[in-house]
């Protein structure tokens, strides 16, 4: 059984991608993902009821060696992609990358394989699931979405097939990534994801796609970079195969001042792949790719890995300057992104600044390190990968609905497109209004967030910032003429039924708050912290509204609290929306100082000269205080400070 | 007396006391202005006259999110009258105000869309204080709740102050007083019509009234918070900071945006940093 359940995870991903590139068919095509979609979430429902297990490949096939030579055979991808596209950096890091490895492999001749080699726990559970029931839609979603973006570049030679094979192959290295037990193994699927990444990012060939992957890929390398160097300095202290043991090395098994420097290590790797400040010009860039990758990069996989990574080892750095420092660099990614997000005027590099700034906050999470905290922090990794993985798709579809990706295209979107600006307004207010689960779960941060006051400062503040940029550009959304019947638009299947899945999964998994709660995520937090299930939902029946009497039935988190805060939303917004209704005969034109022309509807009026001028309205971007100009090199600057204080501390014992 | 009751005293009473303090308001306004000035009731009074007139809109959403707006700040106010968390309370303001933003984005009004981006920078401007305000009270408490507060008996303004001159000048922003009377005003010194509230008429008018007499009554309620013990001590100081509002209001000039935006993010973050930095150093984390 669970030799399947793994193969499964793992290797399906794999083989539908080679069946992918093999039918070139687009029937067929949609066929396998959509099967390989629906076993991909069973067998993460199954994980789920089985629970934790652990698991080494049985002995017979030398999945170590395959492993070696596909190792190598990424790093040599990498250099030929520097010397092809002659880009220097890629060169530099994947060759310190390359020469390390053949150190690690060959002079220091470690062939260690630590047992098991993948352990299952809790907090693995979690993230498989977000893997493989978001990622999976997100496949779905690609299906159409591709055929659409080739209609319109007018491309001669569908590469639909290729594309869909690095997007179907990511699920499995995520997978693998978040089962891995074998540090040595985590660095290959980690290099997986980073080559998957480049090669989604570079998909169109434009040039500055090329560029964006490029960049992509060598800050990632840098962060591999670190990882093989934390991987041979624990081997070279501690020796022996269980130095290589994530179990062991947050079990506390492997001591001492040797610990924190690797580490350090390893939060700075994941802190490159988390697009963490100064590295979110990566992501960023990731934006030119076709909408599924960003989509897919953003909520399930990838960013997710990087913030897996810090969370996976918190126990290794709890209680020391280390973790304080963690806590402060996620937190001021967490300020600095969303301050710039607030300049931006593509939707999509909102959508982007937005998930850099919330890695930052579950990194600060982490940093902060008590058992309250990491429950935040897992938490924000489920709700996340729901709202945000919901925007993108969203994003996407209004893309393909206006061929624009600006904010100030979308203005009126409300009257052109009303259910994808329905399921729109609904992501983003869940991305930061109560009662939804992003913020539910920032109020648990914020709870937490005193043992660290300043990254509790630098909290408040992109909260502030965050409420500002997605007011304004959901004012834009809904600004419209007085007109009433707003035609509905027609939806794809491939479209409509990932985006209605993933609305209903944020109110679900929102109400649903408690027994989730209960069932997943105290146990993976005490993966990661024991002990501390009592106090976590002590500290949340806080939140209830009204009444002793419910609190003590809300002791241990029931559902109540989170319940009449929904009630009190769907009295406030819900019930209007459906009841209100409007004749036509109450609607008015909009006040311009009596100089309108034509009828209610009209956005017309009498300019200078009586000459007939639409009038045009504009967003608010403030691009002089927190544009990427006036503002990026000093958040750049105190965030090489932050990172370069943080691997300090890993220096520096206690 | 048990909850409900609680709860519909509160939604019954609170506009009372809310339109009697606008009524106040008006009266004293008109006197330091050398004029006679309306009776106590008149707010009522208008009230009662944009409940009854045509009810005439440009768009729906407006409907929904100015009555969104209402319900909210109610909710709000019941979460500071059943003591529950303070950050609840926070974010449930917090989402009033983007309601009442969004009602004014809801339409193609260039002068609602001037008074909405305005009000927007009015939340940036007061939220950060309002979260300090609770990391404040859990530095002191060790939680967030409120009835943690009522139960202390020292009062949090003794080791608050510097977040409670922060709170003055939230108290300015929320009552739209000069020189924070950004967004839309209770005078005629606004250059972009009414605002915000351009685009609102008769009885959704009302509705966005109703709710300014919650929320006055809403922001007086954080303040007395300072002095839960006895709370008269603190109803006066309430009382006092609403008195204080009429006099500035009176002798200030409305200032821009962005100055609002930098004053508040600059000394508004100080005062309230430096108090929480000093209670850290000096008391340590729970």
């Amino acid at each position: 059984m669970t030799d399947w359940m793994m193969a499964i995870a793992i290797l399906l991903p794999v083989v539908s991608g080679l069946l992918i590139l093999a039918i070139r068919n687009y029937f067929a095509r949609g066929v396998i993902v959509v099967v390989t979609a629906l076993v991909l979430i069973a067998n993460s429902l199954l994980f789920a009821t089985k629970g934790p297990l652990t698991y080494t490949p049985p002995p017979g096939f030398d999945w170590a060696l395959l492993i070696t030579i596909l190792d190598y055979a990424i790093l040599i991808t990498y250099i030929i992609i520097g010397f092809k596209y002659r880009n220097w950096l890629v060169l530099i890091f994947s060759a310190t990358q390359l020469i390390p490895l053949l150190y690690f492999e060959f002079i220091m001749k470690a062939h260690v394989h630590p047992e098991p080699a993948f352990v299952v726990d809790h907090l693995a559970i979690v993230m498989t699931l977000i893997i493989s029931i978001i990622g999976s839609l997100i496949c779905v979603y690609a299906i159409r979405y591709m055929r659409d973006h080739e209609e319109h570049l007018h491309l001669e030679k569908s590469r639909q097939s290729r594309f869909l094979f690095w997007l179907v192959l990511f699920l499995g290295a995520m997978n693998a990534l978040v089962f891995a037990n074998n540090l040595h193994w985590m660095y290959f699927f980690w290099e997986v994801t980073t080559l998957c990444c480049y090669m989604l990012i570079a998909h169109d060939k434009t040039k500055i796609a090329l560029q964006n992957a490029a960049r992509a890929l060598w800050m990632n390398a840098t962060g591999g970079t670190a990882f093989i160097l934390g991987i041979i300095y624990l081997y070279a202290t501690q020796g022996g195969s269980s130095a290589l043991s994530v179990q062991n090395i947050i079990g506390g098994n492997v001591h001492g001042a040797a610990m924190l420097l690797p580490v350090a290590l390893l939060c700075y790797t994941g802190c490159t792949k988390a697009a963490q400040m100064p590295f979110q010009s990566w992501l960023l860039g990731a934006m030119v790719a076709p909408t599924p990758v960003s989509a897919l990069l953003h909520s399930s996989t990838m960013v997710k890995a990087g913030v897996y990574m810090v969370l996976r080892f918190a126990p290794a750095y709890a209680g020391t300057y280390l973790s304080t420092a963690i806590a402060v660099v996620g937190a001021f990614t967490f300020f600095g992104a969303s301050a710039l997000a607030i300049s931006q005027t593509t939707g999509k590099r909102v959508l982007a600044y937005s998930t850099i700034a919330n890695l930052g906050l579950i990194i600060a999470c982490a940093g902060i390190n008590t058992p309250l905290s990491i429950a935040a922090a897992i938490l924000l990794i489920i709700f996340h990968a729901i709202s945000k993985g919901l925007l993108f798709l969203c994003a996407g579809a209004i893309e393909h609905q206006i061929w624009s990706r600006e904010i100030e295209d979308m203005e009126g979107l409300a009257a052109k497109a009303p259910l994808i600006t329905l399921i729109t307004a609904a992501g983003m207010l869940s991305m930061f209004l109560p009662p939804f689960g992003m913020l539910l779960a920032k109020w648990v941060a914020l709870e937490a967030a005193y043992r660290v006051p300043l990254a509790a400062i630098l909290f408040i503040l992109a909260s502030s910032l965050t409420i500002v940029f997605w007011t304004k550009w959901l004012g834009r959304l809904l600004e419209v003429v007085p007109k009433l019947g707003w035609p509905l638009e027609k939806l794809s299947p491939s479209y409509s039924v990932p985006l209605w899945t993933l609305f209903i999964a944020v109110f679900v998994v929102g109400i649903g708050i408690g027994p989730i709660y209960q069932s997943f995520i105290a146990s993976a937090t005490s993966n990661v912290i024991s002990g501390l299930s009592a106090i976590v939902a002590s500290n949340w029946s806080d939140i209830v509204l009204a009444s002793s009497g419910a609190k003590a039935g809300a002791a241990i988190l029931g559902a109540f609290p989170v319940w009449s805060l929904y009630v009190v939303l769907g009295i406030a917004l819900l019930l209007p929306m459906l009841f209100f209704g409007l004749k036509p005969t109450q609607l008015r034109q909009v006040y311009l100082c009596g100089e309108q022309t034509g009828g209610v509807d009209t956005d017309e009026w009498l300019a200078e000269a009586d000459v007939k001028t639409k009038f045009i309205l504009g967003g608010y971007y403030f691009q002089g205080t927190v544009g990427e100009k006036a503002f990026n090199p000093w958040v750049n600057t105190v965030a090489i400070l932050l990172l370069a204080i943080m691997i300090g501390c890993g220096v520096i014992v206690r | 007396m048990n909850e409900l009751t609680i709860v519909i005293a509160t939604i019954v009473l609170a506009p009372i006391v809310g339109g009697l303090l606008f009524g106040i308001d008006r009266r004293i306004t008109a006197r330091l202005q050398g004029r006679y000035g309306p009776p106590i009731l008149q707010p009522f009074y208008d009230f009662f006259k944009l409940l009854g007139k045509e009810s005439i809109v440009v768009s729906k959403m407006q409907l929904v999110w100015i009555y969104c707006y209402l319900i909210l700040m109610i909710a709000s106010l019941l979460c500071l009258i059943l003591k529950a968390d303070f950050l609840v309370l926070v974010f449930l303001l917090g989402f009033a105000g983007v309601s009442l933003v969004l009602g004014g984005f809801s339409t193609k009004s260039p002068y609602s869309h001037f008074g909405a981006n305005r009000e927007l920078l009015q939340i940036l401007a007061y939220e950060p204080v309002l979260l300090l305000l609770a990391i404040g009270i859990y530095a002191k408490n060790g939680t967030f709740l409120i009835s943690a507060i009522t139960s202390r008996e020292e009062p949090l303004l003794f080791s608050l102050w510097p977040l409670f001159l922060a709170v003055l000048y939230v108290l300015t922003i929320k009552m739209r007083k000069s020189p924070f009377d950004i967004a839309t005003s209770h005078h005629a010194h606004q250059e972009i019509v009414k605002g915000i509230t351009t685009e609102f008429s008769g009885p959704f008018l009302a509705i966005y009234e109703l709710a300014e007499w919650y929320e006055i009554v809403l922001v007086l309620g954080v303040i007395v918070l300072f002095w839960a013990n006895p709370l008269w001590v603190g109803l006066v100081i309430a009382f006092a900071a609403f008195l204080l509002e009429l006099v500035v209001d009176n002798i200030a000039a409305r200032m821009t945006a962005r100055w609002m935006v930098r004053l508040s993010w600059s000394i508004g973050l100080i005062l309230g940093i430096v108090n929480i930095a000093y209670l850290y150093i000096t008391k340590g984390v729970f």
